[in-house]
C-alpha cells in the first residue's frame, strides 16, 4: 500500500500545468481529487513518474450560470454538486447523481473533472453527463476545444482528451420547461461503484407528450453509452407504465455487455432494462 | 475467464497465417508488446507493457504455439507474471477463408491472479476485449501488405512520431547545409 517513487509538482496556473504536462508527456499524470488515481498508485497498478497536482490552481472549482448554460469547473467536488441548492432547483440530476457516488470521504475529495477524465466504466457521472447532453471543455497549449459528451468516452479508462490537454470545464444547457430527471443505480455492495447506473432526462410539453428524451447508461459496458433505442421509443409519445416497459427493453440493444464475478452479462442486461424502466417512471413522476 | 469471438479480417488467409506465426509481426500487433524473442521451436519469450488508461503493468512471460495446422489452426499457450499479477491461459485459433477475406474464430480460457485480479476484476474482461480488438486491427493491417512490403504503421502516435523525426531530420540537415 505504498506507492512507487514519484515527483510531485503543484503549479499555480493552468499555463504552468500545461507546460509541465507537455514537458513530461510520457510519464506524468494530473492529480485532481485523487480518489481513483491514488488508490491505483498505492496498489502500484499505476506508477506515474510525476504527479501534477492541479488542486492549487485558482478558479477551477465553481458552479456558474452563463449564457443559458450551467458551467462547472473541473475541480468541483462531488459534494459541492450534491449540496448546491441552485442545482437542486434547475438541474436536480446533478446533485442526485453526486449523492450516489462512493462515500462521504470520496464525495468530499473526488471531483467531477477527475472522474470524467479517469473514465472508469462503472463511474456514475458519465451516464448523467450523456443524459444531460453536456459539453466538455479541454484546454491545451493551442487553446481550447469543446467535446460533446457522446464523443468524450472512447473506451474503458480512455477518453477523447489528448495527452497534453487538461479538462477545464463542463457545460450543460439549463433545462427549460417541464423537465423530469432521474438517476437509478445498483451499487456494488463493496465498492459502491455502479454495477448498472441509468440517468434519464426528459422534457414534456403541456399535453404530457415527451418532447425529448435523453438516456445515459453506465456500469454495463466498457464505457458509458447513450441508449438511442429507448430515446426513440419515448420521443413524441405520452409515457405510461407500458411504454416505459417496452422502451426500457431496448436499453441494452446492440451493446457488448460486461461480465464479472459479481454480475454476468445476462444479469447486467436484466438490470439495465429494469433500472431504465424505473428511471423513466421516476423522471415522469418528477415532471408531473 | 472464457474468451471467445469471431473476427473477420479483410486479407487472404495465407497472409493472415504468415502474420500469425511471424514473431516480428506479432510483436508489432500485440498491444504493449515490447519484446518477443524466439526461445525454442515455436516458443517465444515476451515482455509486455499491458494496460488501459493510467493502469499499466510490466509482464514477462512465455508464448508457445502448438498443434499447428497451416493455414487453418493453431493453439496458443501463454503464461506470464509481473508486478500487478499473473496470467495463464490457452486458446485455439481457427482460420476460415471467406470470399478473399479471413474469418478467425478464437476460443480460450485465461486465469488472471494477483493484485490486478483482486481489485481490477470488474475491468479484466473489458480490458481483454479492448486489447483483442486492437490486436486484430493491427494484424489486419499487417496481413494486407504484400510480402516484402515495409510494415504498416500502427496508430496515430507512431505516425506522428515518424513524421516529427523526419521533420527534425530535414530541419537540421537544412541548417547544416545553410551554415
Amino acid at each position: 500500500m505504498i506507492p512507487a517513487q514519484f515527483d510531485y509538482v503543484a503549479p499555480a496556473t493552468l499555463d504552468e500545468a500545461l507546460q509541465l504536462l507537455a514537458d513530461n508527456a510520457d510519464d506524468a499524470k494530473l492529480l485532481a481529487g485523487g480518489h481513483s488515481l491514488i488508490p491505483a498508485m498505492k496498489l502500484r497498478l499505476a506508477q506515474p513518474a510525476m504527479l501534477i497536482d492541479i488542486g492549487r490552481i485558482k478558479d477551477l472549482a465553481y458552479i456558474r450560470e452563463e449564457g443559458g448554460q450551467i458551467r462547472i469547473g473541473a475541480m468541483t467536488t462531488h459534494y459541492q454538486l450534491e449540496s448546491s441548492e441552485r442545482l437542486k432547483e434547475i438541474c436536480p440530476l446533478l446533485p442526485e447523481t453526486a449523492g450516489h457516488i462512493g462515500d462521504v470521504q470520496v464525495r468530499n475529495k473526488g471531483t467531477l473533472g477527475g472522474s470524467l477524465a479517469h473514465s472508469d466504466p462503472a463511474a456514475d457521472w458519465p451516464a448523467t453527463i450523456i443524459a444531460l447532453n453536456a459539453e466538455i471543455v479541454a484546454t491545451g497549449r493551442n487553446g481550447e476545444r469543446v467535446i460533446r459528451a457522446d464523443d468524450f468516452f472512447v473506451d474503458m479508462l480512455t477518453t477523447a482528451l489528448e495527452p497534453g490537454e487538461i479538462l477545464r470545464e463542463i457545460r450543460i444547457a439549463v433545462p427549460q420547461g417541464r423537465t423530469g430527471q432521474a438517476y437509478t443505480k445498483v451499487p456494488h455492495p463493496a465498492s459502491g461503484f455502479a454495477v448498472v447506473g441509468v440517468a434519464v432526462n426528459l422534457s414534456l410539453d403541456n399535453t404530457e407528450v415527451c418532447q425529448s428524451a435523453s438516456v445515459g447508461i453506465t456500469g454495463a459496458a466498457a464505457k458509458a453509452y447513450r441508449a438511442r433505442g429507448v430515446e426513440t421509443a419515448l420521443n413524441g409519445n405520452r409515457i405510461d407504465e407500458a411504454l416505459a416497459q417496452t422502451a426500457a427493453a431496448q436499453a441494452a440493444d446492440g451493446i457488448d455487455l460486461n461480465g464479472d464475478l459479481y454480475a454476468s452479462a445476462d444479469y447486467r442486461r436484466h438490470l439495465v432494462q429494469g433500472y431504465t424502466r424505473r428511471a423513466i417512471l421516476k423522471a415522469i413522476a418528477q415532471a408531473k | 475467464m472464457k474468451i471467445t469471438g469471431t473476427q473477420e479480417l479483410r486479407a487472404k488467409r495465407e497472409r493472415v497465417w504468415q502474420a500469425l506465426i511471424d514473431p516480428a509481426v506479432l510483436q508489432r500487433s500485440i498491444p504493449g508488446c515490447e519484446q518477443l524473442e524466439k526461445s525454442g521451436e515455436n516458443s517465444y519469450a515476451a515482455t509486455l507493457r499491458a494496460g488501459v488508461g493510467s493502469i499499466k503493468g510490466l509482464f514477462k512471460g512465455n508464448v508457445r504455439l502448438e498443434d499447428m495446422r497451416p493455414p487453418e489452426h493453431y493453439r496458443i499457450v501463454v503464461d506470464g507474471k509481473g508486478q500487478p499479477g499473473f496470467l495463464k491461459g490457452a486458446g485455439d485459433l481457427d482460420l476460415e477463408e471467406n470470399a478473399g477475406a479471413t474469418i478467425i474464430k478464437y476460443a480460450g480460457d485465461v486465469q488472471v491472479g494477483g493484485t490486478i485480479a483482486g481489485v481490477g476484476q470488474r475491468m479484466i474482461e473489458g480490458a481483454a476485449k479492448m486489447m483483442i480488438a486492437q490486436f486484430f486491427t493491427a494484424l489486419e493491417a499487417e496481413a494486407q501488405t504484400e510480402e516484402g512490403d515495409p510494415p504498416p504503421k500502427h496508430g496515430f502516435f507512431r505516425t506522428a512520431l515518424r513524421w516529427f523525426s523526419g521533420w527534425l531530420h530535414r530541419v537540421f540537415r537544412g541548417r547544416a547545409q545553410g551554415s
